[in-house]
């Protein structure tokens, strides 16, 4: 479970403090999936990165299962797999095999561990044929592959992706949900950011949207379908945007 | 934890061809070059032929050359015109009748043409100028002596050159060399590895995958500098080893010149301890500016003049003898490593010197190491 509570981030400009977030709280419960919806430089990528330990909260505090992320981010660690959008975060001149070895290394799994786990990820997600070339010259959605791979190298209870289909073709999407569906029935707690309503229509539980580093909506999809009288979630999101430069906040 | 991202670091860092290219073959090959043209350096002169030009009626003052054998005598109408021309590297031309002249203690002229840009023909000048000078000395003696007078009146004293240090003296070309290859491999070859390891990390996003295993930033920053350092020091020593065995197999005047007064291993043994620590001071350098960039073009850019610190105390004491070396030049870090490494050379192995410059460069990284350390704890450091 992750308990976010009141976080606040400021980032510091020169001499001007930027808000990133602006006393962001809400709860994702074990299990759920959970759509982080909002438009460039909301918050999104902030908030993950606060939840992932890697940024220190200005103001308030995030638990995840219990653990502090800023007094206790070993634990943390343990526990959360991320895929940040954008680069893949792979090291080119490693195979994909020596990339997900190494970072299996990181995380303390011993060999036979290792080679039982990239076996599995490997038939996942089909990456048999190329885990022995070199990541450089791997395709987009071979890259995004090994790297969700990497993500869940050590079987982390807690998975955040950031906008993890940007520039993928459909078949490496549909991968991608698939995995998701499969994450779920395993009973991850998963929070992903995106564009893309329909992809957060199909795969999540429920949604959080942000807005100038401002929480507007957050709450079960179902639900809002229903107070907004509408399942077009392009159309919510805009009307909830709308509200929230007129000072809505829910 | 540390061994493991450790060898990984290496063995990305020399899968690289790129890389590995710029930084151990591009070094090994300017340090190749630079030896061979100190080598060039020392025997110019020795076994060079010069031409010379002299006009087409020259009579027995062709005799002044004979001894010469270096010396080839090239008839022209104008030798002026030769010498613009660059056929000849040099031109005499004697007044009417010279010899005669000399001989009957008129007034007599010679006139010397040259080009002083070009290295060959100043060579010549100079050789023509003593050439002269020594005919001159002797035109003088038989003046006197025919005068019935003694020799001495025309050389009140005699000149003897006694040299403190009874080493070759090319071994200070190696005082120069040694340090310089030292300095230029270490901190030119390290430098993209360290762009890469740190700026190129934040830059391909590999730094946030990093940083989300429970592996400790320290640990993270100790592997990285451990890296940096090593790709340092085995490119320098490499590099020292290559010009080495140049040195040994292919130079004369290089060759004849290395001594090290019976201290061969240790004077090996220290000079490598030497690039090791230089290497680490080097390593915390391009560590500090490969966190405050960006990106790896970024980390280039800033790395460039930064690493003139590390370089320049070398130029300081290019011109300083061994004998020369001061306190000061022992008591500042990086500067105090060169002069060390400049009376190794010497095969001068002073327990003093070498320990308070191990000393102090070592507190200097590690000085250096923190601050880069303190860096990368802080997240505006570490993520773009």
């Amino acid at each position: 479970m992750i308990e976010i509570q009141e976080v606040t981030k400021q980032f510091k400009d020169r001499k001007i403090y930027v808000t990133a977030l602006k006393h962001v709280s809400f709860r994702v419960e074990k299990g759920e999936v959970i759509g982080l919806l909002g438009e460039n430089g909301a918050g999104k990528t902030t908030l993950l990165r606060v939840i992932a330990s890697l940024l220190t909260p200005t103001e308030g505090k995030v638990l995840v299962d219990g653990f502090d992320t800023v007094k206790q981010p070993e634990e943390i660690k343990k526990r959360i797999g991320v895929l940040f959008g954008g680069e893949t975060g792979l090291y080119d001149r490693l195979t994909a095999k020596e990339n997900l070895e190494f970072f299996a290394s990181l995380y303390g799994m011993g060999k036979h561990e290792t080679k039982v786990r990239i076996d599995e990820l490997a038939k996942m997600f089909g990456m048999r044929d190329y885990l022995d070339r070199k990541v450089s010259g791997f395709s987009k959605g071979m890259r995004q592959k090994v790297a969700i791979a990497r993500t869940l190298i050590h079987d982390p209870d807690i998975i955040l992706f950031d906008e993890p289909t940007t520039g993928l073709d459909i078949t490496s999407s549909n991968v991608f949900r698939q995995l998701v569906h499969q994450l779920k029935r395993e009973g991850k707690t998963i929070i992903f950011s995106s564009h893309i309503m329909e992809e957060v229509g199909m795969l999540c539980d429920s949604v959080a949207m942000i807005h100038k580093g401002e929480l507007v909506y957050h709450g079960k999809i179902e639900e809002l379908y229903e107070s907004e009288e509408s399942t077009d979630l392009n159309y919510i999101f805009m009307s909830k945007l709308v509200r929230g430069n007129e000072g809505y906040a829910s | 934890m540390l061994r493991k991202i450790y060898l990984k670091e290496m063995k990305d860092a020399f899968r690289d061809r790129r890389t590995l290219l710029l930084t151990v073959f591009l070094p090994i090959l300017m340090m190749s070059a630079l030896t061979f043209f100190y080598e060039s350096l020392i025997s110019d002169g020795e076994e060079k032929s010069y031409t010379l030009a002299v006009q087409e009626d020259i009579g027995h003052e062709e005799n002044i050359f004979a001894d010469y054998e270096n010396i080839e005598l090239v008839k022209y109408e104008n030798p002026e015109e030769a010498v613009k021309n660059g056929e000849v590297h040099a031109a005499i031309l004697f007044s009417e009748g010279f010899i005669d002249q000399v001989n009957s203690a008129e007034k007599a002229k010679v006139t010397i043409i040259g080009d002083s840009f070009s290295q060959n023909s100043s060579n010549l000048m100079n050789l023509l100028e003593n050439i002269l000078s020594n005919y001159e000395k002797a035109v003088i003696s038989n003046r006197v002596m025919e005068a019935g007078m003694d020799l001495a009146l025309i050389q009140p004293f005699a000149i003897e050159y006694s040299e403190i240090s009874g080493e070759d003296p090319n071994i200070n070309i190696l005082a120069i060399l040694i340090p310089l290859i030292l300095s230029i491999a270490i901190g030119v070859g390290a430098s993209p590895s360290s762009a890469e390891i740190f700026a190129g990390e934040k830059e391909k996003k590999t730094m946030e995958a990093l940083l989300m295993t429970p592996v400790s930033r320290s640990t993270l920053v100790w592997a990285k500098w451990l890296t940096i350092s090593s790709i340092g020091t085995i490119i320098g020593i490499v590099t020292l080893i290559v010009v080495a065995i140049e040195i040994f197999f292919f130079t004369e005047h290089l060759k004849a010149a290395v001594n090290f007064n019976g201290n061969a291993i240790a004077v090996i043994g220290l000079a490598i301890v030497i690039s090791i620590i230089y290497a680490m001071v080097c390593a915390s350098i391009l560590m500090i500016t490969s966190i405050v960039a960006k990106t790896v073009k970024e980390a280039g850019s800033y790395s460039a003049p930064v690493m003139m610190i590390a370089i320049f105390p070398m130029m300081i004491i290019m011109g300083v003898g061994v004998s020369e070396l001061s306190f000061v030049h022992f008591a500042i870090p990086i500067m105090n490593l060169f002069s060390v490494m400049k009376e190794l050379v010497f095969g001068v192995i002073d327990v003093q010197h070498i320990g308070i410059a191990i000393v102090s460069n070592l507190v200097v990284t590690f000085v250096l190491f923190m601050v880069g350390r303190i860096m990368f704890m802080k997240d505006k450091w570490v993520m773009n």
